[in-house]
């Protein structure tokens, strides 16, 4: 099972992996399991690099792998610790962990419908994997949306991220490493503004529960 | 120095300030010292970028690093935007830290923080409007969003801090769609591009955009319009505007509204260019029409509704990008020159709109408006420019939107959509009640008696009064240079309609059409 099948099997596993990091209870085994997603994630696109020829992902490969298997969550982890406390950021999901399941089923499907439309030789192999990426970007959204933490909202953004570098790789595999090197440090940058407001929220508001941050009414 | 040098000294100039601020002690560094290097650095990008804007409207395009950077008639009047309106709220920031810091509300690192990023904030802005790699357009609008978010909660109160989270968060999120769009568009171009490195130039794919799958081409749009639209401030992505821009600091909120939102604008506008290109303008157009109609009717309402100054002027900024997009939705070389010049005079009136939201709350120390009255009395030429600032919103002559405003009207007759002509003038009157309601109870009125007569410092007065000078120049009439400038701007976005090069004048040709009831467009119908 190499080549184009073992993207795909990849690919299946970034959902389920994606899944745990939405349900998991706490900040810390959330910051883990995104570490685990990420490593699935460096997976997908050194067999993309193994399948197309392309020298360029797995160089994408291995900064993915610096950035987003150990930085990222080593970010979240401190930002964690300088937060302190753990209840805030531990708070659960506005919704129950059946209908998050239901609701990432429905993505999924939905994705897979609108990809099987495209017609586009470069990811005609790698169709499973196309959808898998969409849908990832809209696991992300559900997970913003869901998350009572704000802590938490933050591997919202990071699943949205790791769906856009699914796509990135599927889609154009030969562009610039300029250019996958200015999307992951933008991510980097992203993650870390993000843990400084969060600790800054926890410092002078006292509060991470996104249900408190309603004084605004857009 | 050639052109090239220039825009790379251009990109490079606020990076450099922000650095030099950075590395610099907060707590043993005098604030002059930041106050000297912002005013360099603007000083910089203000000289540069207009040599460049003049230069660009003169002759060519200048292209720069290998094509990854591009000026051309477009880009260079949104440059020209940023070079004005940029040094203008930078000089206007002087006066308001000053105040922020006496009031006690700013402490060292919060000033250092605010110069830091107001020069990444910059930076980020004309990144993306002279970008030509359509993945680094990407980047630089999110590079907006990463570097505005500690101005917008500067103040580390509880609401700046839930304004910037909801900020950063629907902007990232919604721009995530952007780069799916983008992704989208690279994907395409490679699949039919002899060399697939060229896929990532917005100049590369354009001439290959008719050959592209038309399928993929629409949902991209759709994407792009949708992440980059959340960035403008379309409804009904809209939802971070009101909050970034009522809780940042006032020079900032001018920045955000004045020239950020129109680099998102911009951005949409390269993909409907190669959308029209590939599909014909209809689809890009019906998107734009939905999204704008959708954004004026909706903002005009709470324009009305809004008690809180700041947020009273950030619904009128959806309002406007609305107003924008319906004249882009319209399309036609009328329609494309309207919301040009509308980028342009909503713009620099709503920089002056805000400056002015700063000097009324160091007078009044609120942005509640049944608080705020008499402010001709209280300080007699901030309330002049508040009232004539307000009248040139409301888009009374002579101001420029009045010019914009009826170039839409116009576009609209011309391409008999009479549905939208009335939907938006309906939402215009509602909007001009709205600021004759603030003219009448806040400019004029009783002044509190426990407010000093006097008004704020003439540094924070001369770039309102500079901005507001340009708005009556191009509400009285458009420069020779800048109505061609407009006139070569709107050409790029219809060139995909008549490949000939334009011999003729854009403006005359569509009043003539509406003198010989020929519509140019028949979209709406």
């Amino acid at each position: 099972m190499f080549g184009y099948p073992l993207v795909n099997v990849l690919g299946a596993c970034l959902i389920i992996t994606s899944m745990m990091v939405v349900l998991a209870r706490t900040g810390r085994v959330t910051a883990c399991l995104y570490s685990l997603q990420s490593l699935v994630l460096v997976g997908v696109l050194a067999s993309l690099g193994a399948v197309t020829g392309s020298s360029e992902l797995y160089t994408w490969s291995a900064t993915a792998f610096i950035t987003k298997v150990v930085l990222v969550p080593a970010i979240l982890l401190f930002t964690l610790k300088k937060i302190g406390n753990d209840a805030q950021a531990d708070l659960l999901a506005k919704l129950n962990p059946m209908k998050s399941v239901a609701l990432v089923a429905v993505e999924v499907f939905v994705c897979f419908v609108a990809v099987s439309g495209i017609d586009l030789p470069t990811a005609a192999a790698v169709k499973p994997t196309l959808a898998v990426s969409l849908a990832h970007f809209f696991i992300g959204l559900t997970c913003i949306v869901i998350q009572r933490s704000i802590f938490k909202q933050i591997f919202g953004y990071c699943l949205m991220e790791n769906g856009s570098h699914v796509t990135l790789a599927i889609l154009a595999p030969q562009a610039p490493e300029l250019v996958e090197i200015g999307v992951a440090t933008d991510a980097i940058f992203a993650v870390v503004i993000l843990s400084v407001l969060v600790w800054r929220m926890a410092h002078y508001a006292h509060t991470l529960d996104a249900d408190d941050l309603c004084e605004l009414k857009g | 120095m050639d052109y090239s040098q220039m825009l790379l000294v251009l990109l490079v100039c606020p990076v450099v300030a922000a650095l030099i601020m950075a590395v610099l002690p907060a707590k043993s560094t005098p604030r002059v010292v930041y106050e000297g290097l912002h005013v360099v650095s603007l000083a910089g990008v203000a000289v540069l970028g207009l040599t460049l804007v003049v230069s660009t409207f003169l002759g060519s395009d200048i292209f720069a690093l290998g094509g990854w950077f591009h000026l051309d008639g477009l880009a260079a009047l949104f440059l020209g935007l940023i070079a004005v309106i940029a040094p203008c709220t930078g000089v206007y920031s002087l006066p308001y830290v000053a105040h922020d810091v006496a009031d006690g509300k700013l402490g060292p690192s919060q000033v250092k923080q605010y110069y830091v990023f107001f020069s990444l904030f910059v930076f980020s802005m004309i990144l993306a409007v002279t970008s030509n790699n359509i993945i680094m357009m990407w980047v630089s609008v999110e590079a907006t969003t990463l570097s505005t978010v500690f101005l917008v909660g500067v103040y580390r109160t509880k609401l700046a801090l839930e304004a910037a989270w909801k900020y950063v968060i629907v902007c990232t999120a919604g721009v995530a769609f952007g780069l799916f769009g983008t992704l989208l568009v690279y994907a395409n171009a490679a699949d039919i591009m002899a060399d697939p490195h060229q896929a990532v130039f917005w100049t590369a794919i354009l001439p290959n955009a008719p050959f592209m799958d038309h399928s993929l081409m629409m949902i991209a749009f759709v994407f792009a319009a949708i992440g980059f639209g959340t960035k403008a401030g379309l409804f009904p992505m809209h939802t971070w505007l009101p909050d970034a821009h009522s809780e940042a600091p006032s020079p900032v909120s001018a920045l955000l509204s004045g020239v950020l939102l129109k680099c998102a604008i911009l951005i949409i506008l390269r993909f409907y260019i190669l959308t029209a290109a590939n599909v014909g303008d209809g689809f890009p157009q019906l998107v734009m029409m939905i999204l704008g109609v959708l954004s004026v009717c909706y903002a005009a309402f709470e324009v009305y509704k809004q008690t809180d100054l700041k947020r009273k002027l950030a619904y009128s900024s959806c309002e406007n990008i609305g107003l924008i997009a319906v004249c882009f939705g319209i399309g036609g070389p009328l329609g494309i020159i309207a919301g040009l010049v509308h980028c342009l005079a909503h713009g620099l009136t709503k920089a002056l709109m805000f400056c002015l939201s700063g000097n009324i709350m160091m007078k009044y120390h609120t942005r509640d408006l049944h608080k705020i009255s008499g402010i001709i009395s209280v300080a007699p030429v901030t309330g002049v420019l508040f009232a004539a600032g307000c009248l040139a919103l409301a888009g009374f002559p002579p101001f420029a939107m009045f010019v914009s405003e009826m170039l839409m009207i116009l576009a609209g007759a011309a391409a008999h959509a009479w549905l939208i002509v009335v939907l938006v003038l309906i939402a215009l009157v509602v909007v001009i009640m709205a600021l004759i309601r603030m003219i009448t109870g806040s400019a004029l009125g009783k002044a509190p008696a426990d407010i000093s007569r006097k008004d704020v410092s003439p540094l924070a007065l001369a770039p309102e009064i500079v901005l507001l000078a340009l708005v009556v120049i191009l509400g009285i009439s458009l420069p020779g240079p800048l109505a061609t400038s407009i006139e070569k701007a709107s050409a790029i976005v219809i060139m995909y309609e008549d490949e000939n090069p334009l011999n003729g004048n854009l403006v005359e040709e569509a009043l003539a059409a509406i003198v010989a009831n020929d519509a140019p467009e028949e979209v709406f119908e």
